[in-house]
């Protein structure tokens, strides 16, 4: 059982620090859908061998996204509202996702386009409760440090490697509240990996306080988590993988 | 903003339980270094001692000091994280006051080397879990055949001495583990002497309990350095396979299998079958188990640019050469005997994939064959009635290979060879009776064929593309080169007999013209190909596209008849052929594209020449050749759009197809192989074009699984290669083929499906039209064949539980066709066809599939009402451990009815054919498979 807790958090004399505390990262966000595929029930370990098999050389996408942060926000989404092919002579759109977090006032406004809508879930600040571990690595420059989570809903396992010199609880996709800035994210073991490629340190003041017009449907985060829950159920059920519809 | 004191509000969770007072208690400490100085800005976290759950985090201030106000009382570890400094865990249960003091807490540098080698340079996760450190392997650089030995000397930290001893932080490595187990024997250098390098993904080193600890379960406190070595998935190998025999009523039999061996790397497989039952391909399953990570690649194309203008061969030139496929369905037409073997090979790097396969396969078909034609002329019409049998045997090996490099990151490398070796036998055997008018009393005349041919060919298809990424973002550069070969013998002897009832040139008994000859054709053809391609950004959106190509072919073919009679073999001049033809083409084009928010447009225009020049004789010593030479130029446009929406998509599109005339259709050579039926082919035929406009329309809902497509198209032919006939006073028909404008189709598509019950129930609706009007000379007298087709259909996939499925299909044809020629002719052809697929889940593992394909072919002015309901049942059982194994009773064509009929309406023709095929039968089989079996009572919908 836990509880509401305050702490107390005492910096003294370190200048300069908090105008470090702010900035914008870019992730390359990359999925595996063979891995993906490997975890439906529904397929027999002779089609998941044989998908595996087929399609080892051609096994993930990949898109860029951008995380503006401060020590009380963050606004974390696609890099652009479209992405363009490597040799920029394709151009598709992306789906909405717009991902806000206020630390501050433990408020969130998430801007989700799944199952063919829109949706904008406005809620307070959920924390998932983290494990801390004890693996280091460098990532994009910064000292980072292993913790986990999972995710209950979509029953995966999050990884997370936090700066531990970037003291900023925010983080990329729906994840957050470590004591250090998330430099990385895995998913199930590599199902979907959103790596850091570049940390600027940097004003972000007015990414952050930009408001993009998107219309949707309100929602509160009790309902979102229904709406995901029934869709993989019927989804599984349907023998359809949940994940072409809505984010891993 | 300097800011003395900082509060961060911290919602851990939320619960309710608040009441619980004086189960409150303040943690406090400071943390310095080994020097006892104070560490500013340290990371410092509680977490729980049972699973290391983060329960409250802060840093420390610029004296050291932290504090953790109002924490629930109970058992913590405090985590103490700062750059360059090992982790530090302490776990501690709070005093009885309301503070805790920790007190000066020390926390130690990594070792420098360890640090910046390991955690900096290497960008490795160094993984400090108490003692424990791991380290991962791919990350210390040694040379290939490198020993494990070797690996442990680069490890900071670790030495190896001369003869092998292993030291760890000072100690004596005891034991050397492989992915947590005893490596043959007790010496520890056995493994790091004897396993690659290579094959390791990580090294641990820890302190581990003796095994006399282990063994008694008492623990004698002492401790063994260890390195576990962990073995790369790579090294873990893999091997499957599958095979089903089945054996049937009617002498039916089948026996199938495969095996494959792979790891990370490669790839192996084996596979072979031998059936009755018609099964003359592989199923895409078997395809994608035998060519494994080489079943499909993309960008193996050699010819570059946009599609219009761009020249295919139509017809039967150079198919065959890949792996035969057939989706694993029986063929409905004739009888079959088929036997099929090969190995395929792959090996898959990120710079370097290599793939190689060897494939046989013979077979060997027999089509007993009723046919009844109908052939309008401007005068009237006749009838053909013929039975036939053909009997053929066919051996094709076939190899290919595929190497694909990717010298540095902007150059690509690919190389593709395909090649086939096949020969064959056919003999043929008719009897054609010709109905003047729609009578079938007397015929007027009567036709006996008896043919035998045989063949051997060699086709080799090879293509070397090679691409380059410009440092500039966009720009690239392709070329291509390619070979192709097809050497071609054949041998053949023509016999017939041919009597006219009603000749009345001729007194007496009836005129009768009997036919003997002997051929013998070799052809070889050669094409060398070549294209290039650059592509330039002019902007973030634009970019400019230019590419040539250029092909070069060459014909030769030496054909000899000869007339067999009781003298001996005559060379028939008329009939024998030496020719050869040159086929040059140019192509030169350049396209803009435009790409931007999901709207993506191109539009270009190509100029094209093409060049034939040929010379042909009844031999080549002949004389005097008659020369052939034609050339044509042409711009073509081509224009692509594509705009992706929210849930929907638009494309539309105009390009111009050019199609090459067949071989068969230019060859300056007479085939009376039917002697009712002349083809004659025609060395000036020039390349038909299509001018072509397309457009789409999708939607799909994810959410409510509502999906809608539609397309529209129309072509327009400029020089359509038509097949003109003249039918002559005995009613010979003799074909060529020749150039005419003005053919012309529209067709249309649409389609809409949702779900009637979510997940129980969906229903699609299709429908699609064809209006289409083809032109051809009949007798020198143009004939327009208008062909007006409506199609209506709708699917059901019934799904109401796991233990029941059905999916049931309906579909409605109509052909309508009019001829110009002959307007009393004009007719409609219905076909109906119901279907069904039942999947029921029986007690004991017991499933039962029943499948029924119901078809109906109606054609009301021939009094043609056909109805064939071809029902298959199969009843199985999955055993074994994880269901490896099956055991299959199936009946097919429980009703005996399946009578391989098609029925037919073109150009000046109307048939119906039918051939003898497998009809009813039952079966019992059985299959085992390593990977386990599962059944089908789903329809899969992908993945």
């Amino acid at each position: 059982m836990k509880k509401l807790l305050f702490f107390l958090l005492i910096f003294a004399g370190i200048q300069a620090r908090a105008q470090e505390l702010r900035g914008v990262v870019t992730y390359e966000y990359s999925q595996d859908w063979i891995k993906i595929a490997s975890r439906l029930p529904y397929l027999s370990l002779d089609q998941k061998e044989r998908i595996k098999s087929t399609y080892k050389n051609y096994t993930g996408s990949k898109s860029i996204m951008k995380l503006y942060f401060n020590a009380d926000q963050s606004l974390y989404s696609y890099e652009s509202d479209y992405t363009r092919s490597e040799d920029g002579r394709w151009s598709w759109r992306n789906s909405d996702y717009v991902i806000r977090r206020d630390f501050k006032q433990g408020t969130r406004t998430e801007i989700i386009e799944m199952l063919g809508k829109t949706f904008i879930v406005e809620d307070s600040l959920a924390e998932p409760k983290w494990k801390i571990l004890n693996q280091l690595k460098d990532i994009a420059g910064h000292v980072c440090m292993k913790a986990e989570t999972d995710d209950p809903i979509k029953s995966q396992k999050i990884t997370a490697w936090f700066a531990q010199d970037i003291p900023v609880s925010a983080g990329p996709e729906m994840y957050y509240g470590l004591p250090g800035l998330i430099l990385e994210l895995d998913i199930n073991d590599g199902d979907v990996v959103v790596t850091a490629t570049q940390v600027e340190l940097k004003d972000v003041s007015k990414e952050l306080a930009a408001v993009k017009k998107i219309k949707g449907k309100k929602i509160k985060a009790a309902e979102y988590d229904k709406l995901l829950t029934d869709h993989i159920k019927t989804a599984i059920k349907a023998q359809e993988n949940p994940y072409w519809t809505i984010r891993y | 903003m300097k800011n003395l004191f900082s509060l961060l509000l911290l919602v851990v969770c939320c619960c309710t339980a608040f009441a619980q007072q004086s189960a409150r208690v303040t943690v406090r400490g400071s943390i310095v270094d080994t020097a006892s100085v104070v560490m500013p800005g340290a990371t410092v976290m509680l977490l729980t001692p049972k699973d290391s759950a983060l329960v409250s985090f802060g840093r420390t201030s610029d004296k050291g000091t932290f504090e953790f106000r109002n924490m629930k009382r109970g058992p913590y570890i405090l985590k103490v994280s700062y750059v360059g400094f090992l982790p530090l865990q302490k776990e501690f249960t709070p005093d009885a006051g309301d503070i805790t003091d920790l007190g000066a807490l020390k926390i130690k540098p990594i070792q420098k080397e360890l640090f910046e080698v390991v955690v900096k340079t290497a960008r490795a996760p160094l993984s400090i879990r108490g003692d424990t450190i791991e380290y991962n392997a791919s990350s210390f650089k040694v040379p290939p055949g490198s020993s494990v030995e070797e690996l442990l000397r680069k490890l900071p930290g670790m030495q190896v001495d001369q003869d092998g001893n292993i030291k760890a932080q000072g100690q004596t490595v005891q034991k050397v583990t492989v992915d947590g187990k005893q490596f043959f024997g007790a010496d520890p250098k056995l493994a790091t002497k004897n396993l690659p390098a290579e094959a390791i993904s990580k090294v641990q080193v820890f302190n581990d309990k003796t095994e006399a600890a282990k063994t008694t379960g008492i623990d004698d406190g002492k401790r063994e350095k260890t390195v576990n070595l962990e073995l790369k998935e790579s090294h873990k190998k893999g091997g499957f396979g599958k095979v089903t025999a089945g054996i049937g009523t009617k002498e039916r039999a089948q026996v199938r299998g495969n095996y494959n061996r792979f790891n990370q790397k490669e790839q192996f497989s084996v596979l072979g079958f031998a059936n009755n039952i018609n099964q003359t391909g592989l199923s895409f399953d078997d395809y994608q188990d035998f060519r494994g990570s080489q079943s499909f690649n993309w960008q193996d194309n050699g010819d570059f640019g946009f599609n219009s203008g761009f020249y295919y061969f139509g017809g039967d030139d150079g198919n065959g050469i890949g792996i035969p496929i057939n989706g694993g369905n029986s063929s409905n037409r004739g009888f079959s005997r088929n036997y099929a073997g090969g190995g395929n090979y792959n090996y898959d790097t990120k710079k370097t994939k290599l793939s190689s396969n060897y494939f046989f396969n013979q077979t060997g078909q027999t089509f007993d064959t009723d046919l009844n034609k109908e052939t309008f002329l401007p005068n009237g019409s006749f009838l053909t009635l013929e039975k036939s049998n053909r009997s053929t045997l066919n051996n094709n090996h076939r190899a290919s290979a595929r190497f694909e490099k990717n010298l540095d990151s902007l150059n690509t490398l690919v190389i593709i060879g395909n090649a086939r070796f096949n020969n064959g036998t056919e003999r043929f055997s008719s009897t054609q009776n010709f109905f003047r008018g729609m009578s079938r009393e007397t015929p007027s005349s009567l036709t006996e064929i008896n043919n035998r041919n045989s063949f051997s060919a060699f086709q080799l298809a090879s293509t070397a593309i090679y691409r380059h990424k410009f440092r500039k973002k966009g720009r690239n550069f392709a070329a291509s080169l390619s070979y192709n070969i097809n050497d071609t013998d054949g041998s053949g002897n023509q016999q017939s007999n041919n009597r006219y009832f009603d000749d009345t040139t001729s007194t007496g008994p009836p005129a009768s013209f009997r036919l003997n000859q002997d051929n013998m054709t070799s052809s070889l053809r050669n094409e060398l190909k070549s294209s290039l391609d650059f592509i330039e950004p002019l902007s973030k959106t634009v970019s400019w596209e230019t590419f040539y190509n250029f092909s070069f072919r060459t014909d030769r073919v030496d054909r000899d008849v000869f007339d067999v009679s009781d003298q001996g073999r005559i060379r028939n001049n008329s009939l024998s052929r030496y020719y050869t033809n040159d086929f040059t083409y140019n192509r030169i084009g350049t396209s803009v594209r435009y790409s931007n928010k999901g709207l993506n447009v191109s539009g270009g225009l190509a100029g094209m020449w093409f060049n034939q020049a040929g010379r042909f004789a009844p031999d080549q010593t002949a004389s005097t050749f008659t020369s052939v030479n034609r050339s044509f130029f042409s711009v073509v446009p081509n224009v692509t759009v594509y705009y992706n929406m929210k849930n929907r998509n638009l494309n539309a599109n105009y390009n111009v197809d050019v199609r090459q005339p067949s071989t068969a259709d230019l060859q300056p050579v007479i085939d009376n192989s039917n002697p009712r039926f002349i083809r004659e082919g025609n060395p000036n035929l020039l390349p038909q074009l299509t001018h072509r406009v397309s457009a789409g329309f999708n939607t799909y809902n994810p959410g409510s699984f509502v999906h809608f497509y539609s397309n529209v198209n129309f072509g327009y032919n400029i020089n359509q290669i038509v097949y003109n006939q003249t039918v002559d006073e005995r009613l010979v028909t003799t074909s060529r083929p020749e150039n005419i404008d003005g053919g012309k189709n529209f067709g249309s598509y649409l389609g809409f499906g949702f779900p009637l019950k979510k997940t129980k129930a969906t229903l699609n609706v299709y429908s699609s039209l064809n209006f289409g009007r083809n032109p051809t000379y009949i007798n020198n007298v143009l004939n327009q064949t208008n062909t007006n087709y409506y199609n209506f259909g709708l699917n059901l996939d019934l799904t109401p539980s796991e233990k029941f499925t059905l999916y049931p299909n309906f579909n409605w044809n109509l052909t309508d066709t009019r001829y110009s020629v002959n307007k009393t002719q004009n007719l409609q052809i219905y076909n109906f066809r119901y279907g069904g697929d039942l999947n029921v889940q029986m007690p004991g593992g017991i499933y039962f599939n029943g499948r029924l394909n119901y078809q109906i072919y109606k054609n009301e002015k021939f009094g043609f009402n056909q109805q064939l309901p071809i029902l298959n049942l199969s009843v199985y059982k999955l055993f074994l451990k994880d269901n490896k194994a099956e055991v299959r009773l199936s009946a097919y064509d429980v009703f005996n009815k399946n009578q391989g009929i098609t029925q037919q309406a073109y150009q000046n023709i109307l048939q119906t054919e039918q051939v003898q095929t497998l009809a009813r039968y039952f079966m019992l089989s059985f299959t085992y498979n390593v990977r386990g079996l599962k059944s089908q009572m789903r329809r899969n919908n992908g993945w």
